[in-house]
């Protein structure tokens, strides 16, 4: 039964079905080969109640949130301030990069949103000082990445909605591991330039002055984390009802701006809706078959395989972070997530991993995912803002990176107390 | 066919403009119920089933325009290394299959819409909507859904037996695969002016 279900899910997607489909006749099928009752009559009442889940309404704000940001011009000044206070290292922008990235993803929830907003404000100072192409795009395709990591983020409600999960202990969870990565990415960027001194780009200065009245431009994505992360945290809002307070924020920021206007909406419903369609379309098919392979034994079939493999829990920490960092060259986060997890989740909490660590750690692993060949969207994204030369630049550039991530995996493996503190204290 | 064709994509592109805004009210009346509760202790009640009405519509009705955009995932990694014609068989395939999967839900969404309204079923909340309204408008996104994606595979069909592989590619295909063949077709056009120059 599993080698069927598992052949006939690599078949449609590796013929490019696409993914919704793929993951919905697959139920249609397991339903057909192994029930005895017409599991299929349910798809209806199914895709229903998960259309109208009240917690995945934060999926289409965030995204909407994240469209009203990019056409406000936020995120151009609050580059344009970073800079004036972050190049002295070596390094210098690049570091600004990785900076901004981690503050526009504390207003984001999207990975794929971050990468595009900061690598449409920071591509054009790569000629101006001369850097290092590769390594610089490198940092906005893993930078771009802290989107998902540092709270709000799409794919831990995705997580959290699939697993039962406490969506505010994740995102909680997400902040240190999430600083430090950006950190470690930022010190990746140091061991290359101080090595190799020619990929440092020319040093800009700034003075005092300049630095001190650029402060207020940092003011905006402040007030969107403060809507959305505060305001879960005072017990004001629930997850999803934080995310409509974000999109609020940002309609505010726009307008005192002067960037609102219905052609601007228009433009940011169009992309809203767009990849609310795609992500739900995938979330319905996947919730069927969720509802299929619970009703046919499958989940107790992989468990007791796995069971009877025996593993000590780190192995089976080991081969599920293998997998997935394989699984994650060629597949998409977001159906990776909803196909897989489902099914590793309950195995890894059952040997003993915190459901809430075991989150963020799949969530790095997605990072992961989106910069490595071939299949790596912020790759995909970097790459389109470039609109020039190959994309095994930006692959090159993002590799170091990919190893910090290694090294993040290692280190949030042997310390899990970095994801599992914040939202402890919390509690308590 | 360019006719229907056209429609087909005013009408998605309505579509998501719809969703949106359903969206950002959804959004709105969220903000208002936050801020009440908190400095006037009362609530709208229902916020947030009114706020789940319109992603379940919001999704219906953006369905098709995300299958004309080719917004919808699909796994390339082995698909671009294949020939045209295959890549063509599996964008039909492709499509039949989500069209179906589509269909599929639509056709028991139906029984879900005809049961609450024979039923009278209400929502258990304080706005007590009766659950056939937006169950119905939710199948009619479905079914609207179906139809333009049954005229795209139309739409292709004939494009395709026009050997018009470059529009076939820009309607069905996946997008990394159509920028392919928009590079391809650059360079036959250079080759053909050097040639030509010569």
């Amino acid at each position: 039964m599993l080698l069927t279900a598992l052949a006939i899910l690599i078949g449609l997607l590796a013929l490019a079905v696409p993914v919704s489909a793929g993951l919905g006749f697959l139920g249609v099928a397991l339903a057909e080969l192994y029930s005895k009752l017409p599991l299929t009559l349910a798809i209806g009442e199914i895709s229903w109640a998960t259309s109208n889940n009240f917690l995945l309404v934060a999926i289409p704000f965030f995204v909407l949130l994240g469209e009203v940001l990019l056409r406000s011009g936020i995120a151009g000044r609050m580059y344009n301030a970073l800079v004036l206070w972050i190049p002295w290292m070596p390094g210098g922008l690049m570091h600004a990069n990785i900076a901004a990235c981690a503050m526009f993803a504390a207003t984001s929830g999207s990975s794929v949103a971050t990468a595009a907003t900061i690598g449409t404000v920071a591509m054009e100072e790569i000629e101006k000082h001369g850097y290092s192409e590769r390594l610089f795009l490198g940092t906005i395709a893993a930078g771009g990445t802290l989107g998902i990591l540092i709270p709000p983020s799409i794919n831990m409600i995705v997580y959290g909605v699939l697993t039962d999960t406490s969506i505010p202990k994740l995102y909680l969870a997400g902040i240190v591991p999430g600083l430090i990565l950006a950190g470690l990415f930022s010190l990746t960027v140091l061991v290359f330039c101080l090595a190799r001194p020619e990929l440092g780009g020319k040093r800009t200065t700034a003075s005092w002055d300049q630095r001190i009245r650029a402060l207020p431009d940092l003011i905006p994505p402040i007030v969107i984390f403060l809507a959305v992360i505060g305001s879960i945290y005072a017990g004001w809002a629930t997850a999803t009802e934080s995310a409509a307070l974000g999109v609020i924020a940002a309609l505010a920021i726009a307008a005192w701006n002067r960037r609102l206007s219905v052609r601007m909406l228009l433009h940011a419903f169009e992309g809203t809706m767009r990849t609310t369609a795609m992500i739900m379309a995938i979330l319905i098919a996947a919730y069927f078959l969720n509802f299929v392979i619970a009703s046919i034994g499958l989940t107790n079939q992989v468990n007791r395989f796995i069971t009877e493999l025996n593993l000590k829990s780190t192995q089976l920490l080991v081969a599920v972070i293998v997998f997935y960092l394989i699984l994650g060259c060629f597949m998409e986060t977001l159906s990776m997530m909803v196909a897989t997890v489902p099914i590793i989740a309950p195995i890894m909490v059952k040997a003993g991993f915190d459901p809430i660590w075991f989150g963020v750690l799949i969530v790095i692993l997605m990072e992961t995912a989106m910069i490595t060949p071939p299949v790596g969207i912020n790759l995909y994204v970097v790459q389109g803002l470039r609109k020039r030369g190959r994309i095994d630049d930006v692959i090159i550039g993002a590799a170091p990176f990919v190893v910090t991530m290694l090294v993040m995996i290692v280190v949030l493996s042997i310390w899990p107390a970095l994801a599992l503190w914040l939202p402890q204290t919390a509690a308590n | 066919m360019e006719a229907v064709m056209n429609g087909a994509r005013r009408a998605a592109h309505w579509g998501l403009w719809f969703g949106g805004a359903l969206i950002l009210l959804a959004a709105i009346l969220i903000g208002i119920d936050i801020v009440m509760r908190k400095f006037f202790s009362a609530s709208i009640g229902g916020a947030d089933e009114l706020a789940g009405y319109a992603l379940a519509l919001g999704t219906a009705w953006s369905l098709a325009a995300a299958l004309l955009d080719r917004a919808h995932i699909r796994i390339d990694s082995l698909y671009v290394l294949f020939p045209r014609r295959l890549r063509f068989l599996l964008d039909v395939v492709g499509l039949v299959l989500f069209v179906a999967f589509f269909a599929l839900i639509a056709r028991h969404g139906w029984n879900v819409v005809a049961q609450s309204w024979s039923s009278g079923s209400r929502s258990q909340s304080a706005l007590q909507t009766p659950t056939v309204v937006p169950q119905f408008i939710w199948f009619v996104g479905l079914a609207g859904f179906v139809a333009i994606g049954i005229v795209l595979l139309a739409h292709a069909v004939v494009l395709a037996s026009r050997g018009e592989h470059a529009a076939v590619a820009k309607a069905i295909s996946t997008r990394s695969a159509e920028e392919e063949v928009e590079d391809e077709i650059r360079d036959l056009r250079e080759r053909n002016s050097r040639e030509g120059i010569r």
